[in-house]
């Protein structure tokens, strides 16, 4: 039998033509523009089962191809595409949520004029992801790469005439580029320390894993950190999440999709990808755990004091991805990989869920929300399902992932375990707070909430059903998606500890938020009214943002303008002098041509000696 | 198919017989006036078209060669003891993968200009004559292959251009046509002197015959391609009879040659602190004329600095490698951060024409392959992007009566189309992958780092500048509240729409599939690259 991974091609191929139609077709397209965008992303997705079917029987062989997209002289730069076990396990993740998110969307965008836009620019992000996690070379990589963060700063920006998201979208472009420009160095220096310019993840896995020492080590580290600074600005890491919470302005289910399952892990992805290089250096593979582990607990922290239900997870998914960093920095791609999976089902769950209660109730502050429970029975049952999961409650996939996460923190050094813990119940004690704060109690908000229809929820009941039992495909008692995903096996460790310390803080957390914003017993303002400062520091999200405003932007447009004044009057001032001096000189020479004959002699005769002079000195030279 | 009849010389000629055709029609006829200018500008389009499917890198240059001699003066020949003495101009045009992008891109955008030029309202016959003319100036330019013809097309090219921008221009087009020809001229004047050195010295033959030597100075630039790479066989040929001409080129004078080549070239790029008549060009001039002039004159510049003073002089140009690639650095940061405070769109992109021939001078810098093709790539790509953005910049300007940025918003509600087209030509324009402008930004950087790596690192930054100060005003003229002056304006006309849709398309082809113009430019940097690894050893 032919292998199905000869038509990888195909699964991006799907949605880009849907994109190219509703294109041509405009805004006429309407409705039917909806089904042609959501009826692509099924077909993809059944490819993609049909690939990681047969990976996963494992009859087929890798496959990779590829052809000469630019040649020049004797450099060629090829681009192609490549199956292995993480790529078809990307495969999955993303055209199933694609396609949730899509027939989601149908329900959540149908009264907007510009539907078919949407799922148009929708159709042309899930093809740049799917070409992104089949590239077989970092070039490949790096052009979807742009292209997905293209269509995450389209569908932020979706609802144009809001200056809140023009704003957003334009912040998301531009601070995800910052990284970029890590990552395009990184190609750069790899494409003139590679030898023959070998780009592609193969002869990278060869060069920096088995062969060591043809690149030094310095060498190897500043392209180990170029590429992770493309991961954090990607993956909104700690310092460049600030654009994340911001993107929480485009249409919610593209939150789901974009922001939460899929683009946001391709800074993950990438550096699972290009793992080798980060195993070489210690000190990248240190950085990789220091920011991750910071940015997990920061992020956490963050998502204790926001009061907008898209916001708090936004901050919880810089969290999440911060997790899926420790694990890599510590050196288990099989454990953040792991995390990605889980994550990416739990949090779309929790963002379609946070989309139907605000489709309900049509406002995004869970202080004006509450007692939706009884009303939103669906929403609330499968949100629940989802916030447990994240909160690492057993037996949820959440659970199973975090704890491979954590220990492969603790095999790296006590401190990560330690933040993890605490992230962890940061985690739980925020998601115990928004789910109670929205739907347990009484009706805060003036809102008639009503369930949402089926084909909003329908997508919600298949992602609980995941997050419940995605993770058992991984638990210390069963190894085997570890050893099927990187081909190594791992050693198990049912560390006991583990488990018992991350139940117990996900417990607590739960336990604490309940009786705080349920039950009612400790005052909620018990830690606001001690420590003013700190919950305000919390709110005002530590202050990155002004942060960056004052010694950033500000200084950029202080030179802006300064260089303004330079050019008007300085480059420019030299030419008019020298316009006005040429003009000078005719206006003496116009004195000179007087009509008295006098004057004309005596130049001459100034002139005649100036020229006697030169000759005899030219004598003398 | 192409072989046999003189393709180049109907590419070159048939603007100028349109130009006098028109003059030969009545003034107060728009329609029959645009219909001759638009005839005689697509003949050329078309014939371009096929001369680049019919091109075969390596050996198509040869195929498409035509070679007459112009004027042939006899000198003074008791100078020297030979049997003839003279100076030799040719009418010599020629192709090959540097000048083919590029004559593409001229006649694409000038057929692309000539349908925007209908927000041209007064004097129709004078304009299309001059615009006509304009464009076999261009052909001329990217066509030539002896320096005075060169010289006397690029003179060409200044004239008409002088009186576009001055009688179609906005409330400052006198002093900006003043501004650009006082600058072009002293441009001219340094490449003129430059050329007369290389006449002078290297562009001599002498052919020994049985009763002496026939003498010649000739401008052809083959000749003095020849003479250059190997000067030592010129020289010593002219050994004992012709001593007295002094004819060997000496260091010195090839370092004078080279600079005021850089000088004459800078300035038409614009090299900075060159630049400040382009800007007064780009908001002064009408949009139709900007585009040919950001589009394809800029793009002169590269050109001349690529054909004559990288091709003639490696050593200098590897030697002030350093050089270039700082003006590049300069010019991508400059003016991109000028370009994120501007207040005046037409303003955003004249900077950011700066910024971006900056990349075309680090591909130059780069001495590599890679970077070279870069350098035409970008140039080709550029000249396509910003006609595109001008073409908008006139649509929106009839619309709108202004593009200051803080008098437009909103317009993708009332203008989806235009707002769309204005979109993706600013992702182009900042070098998104899957578009044209990411080919050639990729490639300068990458033939570059391979010499100068912290040099392509600061100059790298000049892409985020580019997102901001594209997403700044774009974003700006698009997004946000619809402001008043905006709200009952309508979507583009077919006449402006197929343009649009044509560069787009020409946009995302080149972006997608960039092996039609590098395979076309394959063999185009052989014979230089040659030079260099001679020259500079390896």
């Amino acid at each position: 039998m032919s292998s199905l991974a000869e038509y990888a091609w195909l699964v991006p191929v799907f949605p880009a033509a849907a994109f190219a139609a509703l294109t041509a077709m405009g805004r006429g397209a309407g409705r039917a523009g909806a089904w042609i965008g959501t009826l692509a992303s099924l077909v993809s997705l059944i490819l993609s089962l049909l690939i990681a079917g047969q990976r996963l029987s494992g009859t087929a062989e890798e496959y990779s191809n590829h052809f000469d997209w630019i040649q020049v002289g004797n450099t060629t730069l090829p681009i192609g595409f490549e199956v292995t076990n993480l790529t078809s396990l990307m495969l999955v993740v993303v055209t199933l949520v694609s396609f949730l998110v899509n027939l989601y969307s149908q329900g959540y965008m149908k009264d907007d004029e510009r539907i078919s836009t949407f799922f148009a620019y929708v159709a042309l992000f899930s093809a740049s992801m799917l070409g992104l996690v089949l590239s077989y070379n970092l070039l490949t990589m790096y052009i979807f790469w742009e292209l997905v963060g293209v269509c995450s700063f389209l569908l932020v920006g979706f609802w144009f005439r809001k200056p809140e998201a023009r704003a957003a979208a334009k912040k998301a472009f531009i601070v995800t580029r910052i990284g970029d420009l890590g990552l395009l160095i990184a190609i750069l220096l790899l494409f003139w320390y590679m030898p023959n310019h070998e780009l592609d993840f193969t002869n990278l896995h060869n060069v920096f894993g088995t062969q060591t020492g043809v690149i030094s080590t310095g060498i190897t580290t500043l392209i180990a950190l170029l590429i992770f600074l493309g991961a954090v600005g990607k993956s909104g890491q700690f310092p460049l999440h600030v654009w994340l919470p911001d993107a929480m302005e485009g249409p919610t289910p593209i939150s789901a999709l974009i922001h939460a399952a899929t683009m946001v892990a391709a800074g993950v992805f990438l550096v699972a990808r290009t793992f080798d290089i980060f195993h070489a250096s210690q000190a990248a593979m240190d950085t990789v755990a220091v920011i991750g582990a910071f940015t997990a607990i920061f992020a956490a922290t963050i998502g204790l004091a926001q009061n907008d239900i898209k916001r708090i997870l936004a901050y919880s998914t810089v969290s999440q991805l911060g997790y899926m960093m420790l694990a890599l920095g510590v050196g288990s791609v099989s454990a953040a990989m792991f995390h990605l999976f889980t994550h990416a089902f739990f949090k779309a769950l929790l963002f379609l869920g946070a989309g139907s209660v605000i489709h309900s109730v049509h406002t995004q502050d869970i202080r004006e929300m509450g007692g939706l429970g009884g009303r939103m029975k669906i929403t609330a049952w499968t949100f629940g399902i989802g916030a447990l999961a994240l909160s690492g409650i057993p037996p949820l996939a959440g659970f199973w992932s975090k704890d491979a996460v954590l220990t492969a923190a603790l095999d790296g050094h006590p401190v990560y375990f330690v933040v993890g813990v605490v992230a962890a119940f940061f985690t739980a004690l925020y998601m115990a707070r928004l789910f109670f704060l929205v739907f347990a109690g009484k009706p805060r908000g003036d809102a008639h909430a009503h369930e949402s229809p089926a084909v909003m929820t329908i997508p919600l009941v298949v992602l609980a059903v995941l997050a419940a039992l995605a993770g058992f495909v991984q638990t210390p008692f069963n190894g085997w998606f570890g050893e099927w995903l990187t081909g190594e096996a791992e050693q198990e460790h049912a560390s006991g500890l583990v488990i018992i310390v991350s139940t117990a803080v996900g417990l607590l957390g739960v336990y604490l938020g309940w009786l705080i914003y349920a039950k009612g017993t400790v005052r909620r303002d018990i830690v606001s009214s001690r420590m003013p400062g700190v919950v305000r520091l919390l709110e005002r999200k530590y202050y990155v943002d002004e942060l960056y405003h004052y010694v950033i932007v500000k200084p950029l447009e202080g030179l802006g303008k300064l260089l303004i004044a330079f050019d008007d009057y300085v480059v420019d001032g030299a030419v008019r002098l020298a316009g006005m001096s040429a003009s000078a000189i005719g206006r003496l020479n116009t004195r000179l041509q007087s009509g008295q004959v006098q004057g004309y002699v005596l130049t001459a005769l100034i002139g005649l000696v100036i020229l006697a002079l030169a000759v005899a000195g030219r004598r003398f030279w | 198919m192409l072989e046999n009849i003189p393709v180049l010389s109907l590419i070159l000629l048939s603007p100028l017989a349109g130009a006098l055709l028109v003059l030969l029609l009545p003034g107060q006829r728009s329609v029959w006036l645009r219909a001759a200018a638009l005839v005689f500008t697509l003949i050329p389009l078309a014939l371009t078209l096929c001369l680049f499917a019919a091109y075969r890198p390596g050996v198509g240059g040869a195929a498409f060669t035509e070679h007459y001699t112009w004027l042939s003066v006899p000198l003074n020949k008791e100078m020297i003891n030979a049997k003839s003495l003279s100076i030799a101009f040719d009418y010599h045009l020629a192709v090959d993968g540097i000048s083919l992008p590029l004559l593409l891109l001229s006649a694409i955008v000038s057929a692309m200009a000539l349908l925007a030029s209908v927000h041209i309202r007064k004097r129709w016959k004078t304009f299309y004559s001059l615009f006509l003319l304009l464009e076999t100036g261009m052909y001329g330019v990217f066509l030539a292959r002896d320096l005075i013809e060169f010289f006397i097309f690029f003179e060409l090219t200044l004239i008409p251009m002088f009186f576009l921008i001055g009688i179609w221009g906005y409330y400052g087009r006198e002093k900006a046509a003043t501004r650009f020809l006082v600058y072009n001229g002293l441009g001219s004047a340094a490449m003129l002197l430059a050329f007369l050195i290389l006449i002078a010295t290297a562009g001599f033959t002498a052919v020994q015959g049985a009763d002496g030597y026939t003498v010649q100075f000739s401008g052809s630039y083959d000749v003095l391609l020849k003479n250059l790479a190997d000067p030592q066989s010129y020289a010593n040929n002219a050994s004992e009879e012709m001593a007295g001409l002094g004819v060997f080129l000496s260091d010195n004078l090839k370092w004078a040659a080279f600079i005021l080549l850089l000088v004459a070239f800078g300035i038409k790029i614009p090299i900075f602190p060159l630049h400040t008549w382009m800007l007064r060009v780009h908001t002064e001039a009408p949009p139709s004329v900007v585009m040919i002039h950001s589009g394809v004159l800029l793009k002169m510049g590269v050109y001349g600095l690529i054909r004559f003073g990288a091709a003639l002089f490696p050593a200098q140009l590897a030697d002030w490698s350093t050089v270039i690639a700082v003006l590049g650095v300069i010019n991508i940061l400059y003016g991109a951060v000028l370009a994120c405070v501007q207040k005046e769109f037409k303003l955003v992109l004249a900077y950011s024409s700066i910024s971006h021939m900056g990349i075309v001078l680090l591909g130059i810098a780069s001495l590599h392959e890679v970077g070279l093709q870069g350098a035409v790539f970008q140039s080709v790509s550029h000249g396509l992007i910003s006609a595109l953005l001008f073409l908008l910049v006139g649509s929106l300007y009839e619309r709108t009566g202004t593009t200051q940025l803080g008098e437009l918003g909103g317009l993708a509600k009332s203008v989806p189309f235009l707002s769309g087209i204005l979109l993706t030509a600013g992702l182009a324009s900042l070098g998104l992958p899957g578009l044209s402008g990411f080919v050639g930004e990729f490639l300068a950087f990458l033939g570059l780092f391979g010499s100068m790596k912290g040099m392509t690192a600061v100059g790298v930054l000049g892409i985020l500048f580019a997102a901001v100060y594209i997403l700044r005003s774009v974003l700006g003229i698009t997004f946000g509240p619809l402001q008043e002056r905006c709200a009952d304006i309508k979507d583009a006309r077919f006449v402006e729409a197929l343009p649009m849709i044509t560069l787009t398309a020409l946009i995302v082809l080149l972006g997608v599939y960039p092996s039609i113009l590098t395979d076309v430019m394959q063999h185009g940097f052989v014979g230089l690259l040659e030079h260099f690894q001679q020259r500079t050893g390896g």
